[in-house]
């Protein structure tokens, strides 16, 4: 335990010293965190607090179901956490120069596995966490709840939720890199993403929120009722479900059956914990030895010779911009942690957008139209979001120490600049398209309404691509070499959340001109188009002005000292 | 040619480079040595572009390297400390990237990629990966770029880290070589004895300020003053 807690002491020093180092860089750094940070929460705050009021008030759907949202909520909540660690984990716990350090020295295995454990764990769920705080803070505000609940909340609720989430992804994770010593790793992974797609399909087949609603709603106006004989058998089993019951019966007042849930909860996090120290014990470090000879196996399956990108293949492009597409091309198509997270993203792409375009929402409400439109809207524009932090923030970074190459070369730093944006910018851009065409087939007959949208998804797209790729660039991290670290770094969360913020600002433009039209089918009065053409022109202007200053910044952050 | 006046690095309060001013002519092979942290690697980044220059200009064959970046950076080839590569690319195709990155005709690149590569004799293992490299293997890599594109400079930080007796000779054979066909040659090292095999001049820096500069011929004279050795003189100055 003393070498657990001097690693401990110093790795916790140099976090303080490098994130509030007292440069202006970074206190300037840290005083945009905060606001931003500040802002998503509070936003989080009133939006859940908000939803709450309406959805009990307003649309007035009982404690019970409300609770059961909840509850689905909470499964996303778990598997988001629980594949976010599993990602991490796999670099800090196999691909870490830190690891490889310590295994050098005389420390037990098992405590830098639990150190890397912790320090990945913080590291991916922070911002989870002050999403999750914020939504809880909303609703337990609707409630008037005391100060304890809070406390309560934070420190017995979520923390243990997620840390339960945290163990099971790493458990999972050793499982997996043992077994990759006698099956092939491809054929794991695949097994991996299949068996989370099917749980999720699962998940919600068995608790069928459609189904619940219509349950439930056969014993209004009594549905603030505990009705626990709609639940299905298995969702008893799972923590998301104990998180809801945990907050139904505070509510109802029934502190035991709080009590008790509260302690399954933890019980089953300690024995987590407890499972995965002895797993880690276990496999940690002969795994770790396994994933030595990973790379020559991926380097046999995915070697490509003889294409276009070939650089000993002629081009009419310049050699310098011919030799970057190349080395882009190459350097992403031979990282199967690239390829294979792109194909996941583009599987979920699809599915939305199957279920989008078959979608017979047969409303008539204007206002209740305009929602749904601008939810699909929105969520067309996450998507871009997500895979643009993704693959459009890391990209800069990925350049890593071999950036020495470029920077010593007579290439002007803004040609590499643009080069990698275009590179990065057209598939986003033509996702952006598709996603928009798609999801306003349904509005297909309501000109210029999909035409205008489309064009507005295509300016939304180049705006959040510039955005990620211009401060990922300024946030570049050249020692980093695992693209899903730089993504989930805090320069990454910043923009992620300035992301958030933008998408909503210009789909929210299109909120009166989308209400206009509605209402004028609804109420059968002309119908104001130029309003629509007005919109866009602001969400021109906005994205031409986002597109900008983040252009800016990137461009100017390539000529600093490396 | 390299002109380096009055050049100054300061990163906030510490001054890594100070008032550093030398000239390297055509065809010298200048050894650049110093302590650790005595600002070698730091004049060397400035030179080629890596740090911007507090104050001071250099100018590398004419061009000054913060005025005419790109023309200055043409004719120069450089060897980093620590021969970082992109790992998914093979060593040849890293060669073609570099190449490219010189706008070097696809011929004439080739042809030039052939002969280095037998030259270096790396033609074993050039068309595997980079991340399966050895650091010495890395290092022939970056060595065989910088000579790519016929360079009139070349600027070399630390060359024989991990390189194996005959990769080494190798390597100074051919640097010497360059030498003699009036390239100039501007090496940072620790290496008392390849200074003194190779360099015809030899400046030594602390604390950023240069405290040596002098031909081999005279440095014979200095050593005399000592026990007779490069590095009894290098002691006493830096101490």
């Amino acid at each position: 335990m003393r070498k657990f807690f001097h690693i401990v002491t110093f790795k916790n020093r140099m976090f303080w010293k490098v994130t509030f180092s007292r440069s202006a860089q970074s206190v300037i750094k840290n005083t945009g965190s905060f606001i931003v940070y500040g802002s998503f929460a509070i936003g989080a705050f009133f939006f859940s607090r908000f939803l709450t009021a309406y959805l009990l008030e307003n649309v007035r759907i009982g404690l019970f179901l409300f609770h059961r949202f909840m509850s689905m909520l909470f499964f996303v909540f778990f598997v988001t956490i629980n594949l976010g660690n599993m990602v991490v984990s796999f670099s800090t716990l196999y691909r870490s120069p830190e690891v490889n350090f310590m295994l050098t020295k005389p420390v037990p295995h098992l405590t830098i596995f639990i150190i890397k454990f912790l320090d990945n764990f913080f590291y991916s769920s922070g911002t989870l966490f002050l999403a999750g705080f914020s939504v809880l803070l909303g609703y337990g505000s609707y409630f008037g709840f005391p100060w304890h609940f809070y406390v309560f909340v934070m420190f017995g609720v979520l923390v243990p939720f997620m840390f339960l989430a945290g163990c099971t992804a790493v458990i999972i994770l050793l499982g997996l890199m043992k077994l990759a010593s006698k099956v092939n790793f491809k054929t794991l992974v695949a097994a991996l993403v299949i068996f989370y797609i099917a749980q999720i399909y699962f998940y919600f087949d068995v608790s069928s929120p459609i189904h619940l609603v219509r349950e439930v709603m056969r014993y209004y106006p009594n549905v603030d009722l505990y009705l626990g004989q709609l639940d299905p058998p298995v969702s008893k089993y799972m923590p998301n479900f104990w998180i809801s019951q945990i907050f139904f019966f505070y509510i109802a007042g029934n502190h035991g059956t709080v009590v008790g849930y509260f302690s399954l909860l933890l019980l089953s996090t300690a024995a987590a914990f407890i499972a995965l120290v002895v797993v880690g014990d276990r496999l940690f470090y002969s795994t770790w030895l396994t994933s030595l000879s990973f790379k020559s196996f991926s380097i046999k399956n995915f070697e490509l010779t003889g294409n276009i990108f070939s650089f000993r293949s002629r081009s009419r492009l310049s050699p310098q911009t011919e030799s970057l597409l190349k080395r882009e091309y190459w350097q992403f198509f031979r990282d199967p942690s690239q390829w294979i997270h792109l194909l996941v993203m583009l599987f979920l792409v699809g599915i939305f957008l199957s279920s989008v375009t078959s979608m017979d929402f047969g409303l008539q409400d204007p206002k209740l139209r305009t929602a749904v439109y601008l939810v699909v809207y929105i969520f067309d524009a996450f998507l871009i979001t997500s895979i643009a932090l993704r693959f459009a923030f890391p990209m800069m970074s990925l350049e890593g120490d071999a950036y020495w190459t470029i920077r010593s070369s007579p290439i002007r730093p803004s040609k590499v600049y643009w080069t990698k944006f275009f590179v990065v910018l057209w598939p986003l851009f033509i996702l952006g398209l598709t996603l928009a065409v798609l999801s306003n087939y349904p509005y297909i007959l309501l000109p210029p309404l999909p035409q205008v949208a489309t064009v507005e998804m295509a300016l939304i797209a180049v705006s959040l691509v510039s955005l990620n790729f211009g401060l990922g660039s300024y946030f570049a991290n050249y020692d980093e070499k695992n693209p899903i670290r730089i993504a989930s770094s805090q320069g990454a969360t910043l923009t992620f959340l300035l992301s958030i913020v933008l998408l909503v600002l210009l789909v929210g433009v299109f909120f009166f001109p989308i209400l206009a039209v509605f209402n004028s089918i609804y109420f059968q009065i002309p119908r104001k188009d130029s309003w629509l053409y007005d919109a866009l022109a602001i969400v021109g202007v906005f994205s031409a002005f986002v597109a900008a200053v983040a252009h800016s910044v990137g461009v100017r952050a390539l000529r600093r000292d490396i | 040619m390299i002109t380096l006046k009055n050049l100054t690095k300061k990163f906030g309060s510490f001054t890594a480079v100070d008032d550093l001013s030398l000239a390297v002519p055509e065809g010298e092979f200048f050894g650049f040595l110093g302590p650790n942290g005595a600002g070698k690697t730091t004049t060397i980044k400035m030179m080629t572009g890596l740090f911007t220059p507090t104050s001071g200009s250099i100018v590398i064959n004419g061009y000054d390297v913060q005025k005419n970046p790109l023309e200055a950076k043409s004719t120069f080839g450089y060897i980093p400390d620590q021969p970082f590569l992109y790992d998914k690319l093979t060593g040849r195709e890293f060669l073609f990237y570099i190449g490219g990155l010189f706008n070097m005709p696809k011929e004439e690149c080739r042809r030039e990629i052939e002969q280095l590569i037998e030259h270096f004799e790396i033609g074993d293992w050039v068309d595997k990966r980079t991340e399966e490299y050895s650091q010495g293997m890395r290092q022939r890599i970056t060595i065989t770029a910088a000579f790519l594109h016929n360079p009139r400079t070349i600027i070399i930080d630390e060359p024989m880290v991990g390189l194996d007796p005959r990769s080494a000779r190798i390597v100074k054979d051919s640097l010497k070589t360059k030498s003699k066909e009036g390239v100039s040659i501007f090496m940072s090292t620790h290496s008392l004895e390849m200074v003194e095999e190779l360099c015809d001049r030899i400046g030594i820096i602390k604390e950023g300020r240069l405290i040596f500069l002098d031909s081999r011929e005279n440095l014979h004279h200095h050593k005399s003053k000592y026990d007779g050795r490069l590095e009894s003189v290098f002691l006493e100055l830096t101490k």
